[in-house]
């Protein structure tokens, strides 16, 4: 395989594998069970709920800030090389991500307890994701050499990515204090299937004019690759029993941690409302197939150097692998197997929301007496037609916290339909229009929800979008 | 309902007519050619006066030295063209000739490089010599397994530069371009 091959597929499985996991229309859109998953204290009124099992949450998302699959690949009679030097190499820069993530829920339910002001969640899903940052000048050096660069210094710091493949158990609580204020917890055990993080390299590569020889050439590396599950996979790969392998990583036979969810809700008056979660707060500790790769030291080399009468005694020897020798005693590439813990990417939503308008009302769970008001104090909190708020979204990254701001409006068409449109500003993109729509047919809710929809016209042109959809089934403890 | 059924509609109707997306082409990766070129040191090779001296006759020095760098599979199946580099600076009171013989596997001479200087004091002698569509042939960088290095002197054994540490000083540097 030729290695532009073998570039474009790494490219693509870090763009295929990075986390951005801002689900800005599901957060606080409370007529879907799953909005529980982004914050484990938002305002109930199931009675139960269960999830269609791997149908009840299905999410994906893919992007890049700073390129698009149009950019390069466009169908448009442009040389490619052109376009990759034009749109790639000389407009990213290491802060430009490729990110992708997948989520599958597998298993989900909920169901009120015999004190009406607690509900419990639970379930399971697997996630996907990977995130890399664009390693400039490592693809300065595969794309234009060192020739001619005399001086020129080559940060090895621009390698940045991780990535893992999780399968993620949890249970909530979620409890209602009073007529304002709903909080929450979930725990989650974290089993990794497959790890890799190279976060914290440093260094670089430089020629400079030589002491002796023409060219001087300093390498002052420290570049570490973690990994865990891979050997195993690989094996399992080998002996066709792959498929049990991850199976046997996903249900705590690989790399165990642990996290909480926090979250809240806080009437500040019949109509205007704050929320918050802190999401996956929490670690994984790879102990049970680790794989380190490190290359650490520093050197400078000149080539062969032969000093006649300093070696006139032994001028036989290999001088060509003395050097090799030498380069790989002072930057030696080695190999542990040493255990680590990594840190889960932990999320901060916070949203402030203004219900207006009428009260829902018809036929349907509004209006019956099992809200969460009604089952300590027989008060109904009224939902309302509409709403309109705005959210704060942060995730920790390996370049630092990114941060994403919605607005949004939600629109409730009696008990059975609810349609909220966002309009979302992050480094991605500045017009980010997503629209969800839920769905409650007696028992059966269905939702969908997809992001930056003005890029549908033309998607590969897309820096990024995501999409979510859902089954589920919801008892408010009627007759249905 | 009706407003849900045509709400529906109007969604997934949205969804399916506006995504789409322009051709796209993605054979063209076959196309994307990575052909960077790499620049270091090869080797660096004094020779003093004071051994110069201490040598009788012409040859005062003829050494093989294994080079392994062109060998590398990586280097030899991806290698497009290079240029090698030479300066060669003479201190000595002698003027000297620089003979470097490029040795394949079995010790046969593939290409021979004269270098001839006057007594110092004289200007340092650079030469670019190129290998590969504009030069001589890859085959040679290729196949180079040794390098046999024989220093002459054309002057006399007892005449001693007035400049510092006299010697001659074969400095090199190579360029390759390779095909990722």
């Amino acid at each position: 395989m030729r290695l532009p091959h073998c570039f474009f597929i790494v490219s693509l499985l870090f763009a295929l594998g990075v986390k951005a996991q801002k689900k800005q229309i599901l957060y606080d859109f409370n007529e879907i069970p799953q909005s529980l998953s982004l914050n484990p204290g938002v305002e109930s009124d199931f009675k139960w709920f269960a999830g269609v099992p791997l149908l009840s949450g299905i999410f994906g998302y893919a992007g890049s800030n700073g390129i698009s699959v149009h950019d390069i690949f466009a169908d448009d009679g442009i040389d490619i090389n052109l376009k990759f030097r034009e749109r790639a190499l000389n407009e990213l820069s290491p802060r430009d991500e490729f990110s992708s993530t997948v989520q599958v829920e597998y298993l989900t339910g909920g169901f009120r307890d015999e004190n009406p002001n607690l509900f419990y969640s639970f379930g399971g899903y697997l996630e996907l994701d990977n995130i890399a940052y664009w390693p400039q000048d490592y693809a300065f050096l595969i794309f234009d050499g060192n020739a001619d660069q005399l001086g020129r210094r080559y940060d090895l710091n621009d390698l940045k990515t991780r990535g893992s493949l999780v399968n993620v158990l949890h249970f909530g609580v979620n409890k209602k204090i009073d007529r304002n204020l709903t909080i929450g917890a979930r725990g989650k055990i974290y089993s990794s299937i497959v790890d890799y993080s190279s976060t914290s390299n440093k260094g670089y590569l430089r020629n400079i004019e030589g002491q002796n020889n023409l060219i001087a050439t300093n390498l002052d590396a420290d570049l570490l690759l973690r990994t865990s599950g891979l050997q195993d996979l690989d094996a399992a790969n080998d002996g066709d029993s792959l498929t049990s392998e991850i199976i046997s990583r996903a249900l705590f036979g690989g790399d165990l941690g642990l996290g909480v969810d926090l979250g809240f809700t806080y009437h500040l008056n019949e109509r205007i409302i704050v929320t918050g979660s802190l999401l996956d707060v929490g670690f994984i500790y790879h102990s049970s197939d680790p794989k380190n790769y490190s290359l650490d030291g520093s050197t400078t080399v000149e080539g062969v150097e032969i000093d006649i009468v300093e070696n006139f005694a032994n001028l036989d020897r290999d001088f060509w692998q003395d050097l090799v020798d030498k380069v790989e005693t002072a930057v030696p590439f080695d190999t542990d197997y040493d255990s680590y813990i990594t840190f889960r990417p932990t999320k901060l939503y916070t949203s402030i929301r203004n219900d207006f308008g009428e009260p829902v009302d018809g036929d349907g769970q509004q209006n019956c007496d099992c809200t969460p008001g009604s089952f300590s104090t027989g008060e109904l909190r009224a939902k309302y037609r509409n709403s309109f708020g705005g959210q704060i979204y942060m995730i920790n990254r390996p370049r630092g916290p990114q941060m994403a701001l919605t607005g949004f409006y939600t629109r409730r068409i009696g008990n059975i339909l609810a349609i909220k449109g966002t309009y979302t500003v992050d480094k991605f993109s500045y017009t980010n229009v997503g629209l969800g729509m839920n769905l409650q047919a007696g028992p059966l809710n269905f939702y969908i929800m997809a992001d930056n929809l003005l890029s549908y016209n033309n998607i590969a042109d897309a820096n990024s979008a995501s999409f979510q959809f859902g089954l589920n089934i919801i008892s408010w403890g009627l007759n249905w | 309902m009706r407003g849900t059924y045509v709400f529906c509609l109007v969604f997934f109707g949205f969804l399916m007519v506006t995504s789409c997306s322009e051709s796209q082409d993605f054979d063209q990766i076959d196309d994307l050619n990575i052909t960077p070129s790499y620049e270091a040191s090869i080797f660096y090779v004094k020779a003093q006066e004071t051994l110069i001296n201490r040598v009788a006759g012409q040859s005062f020095f003829t050494q093989d030295f294994n080079f392994d760098a062109f060998e590398e599979p990586f280097f030899t199946k991806r290698v497009l063209s290079g240029v090698l580099t030479y300066e060669l600076e003479n201190t000595t009171s002698k003027p000297i000739e620089i003979r470097l013989e490029f040795l394949d596997g079995n010790e046969n001479v593939i290409d021979t490089e004269v270098f001839s200087m006057d007594a110092a004091p004289t200007s340092i002698l650079s030469r670019n010599v190129a290998y590969g569509p504009t030069g001589k042939s890859l085959d040679i960088i290729k196949t180079t397994s040794k390098i046999r290095l024989t220093a002459i002197n054309l002057g006399d054994n007892n005449s001693e530069s007035n400049l510092p540490d006299p010697a001659i000083e074969l400095r090199s540097s190579a360029e390759f371009t390779l095909e990722l």
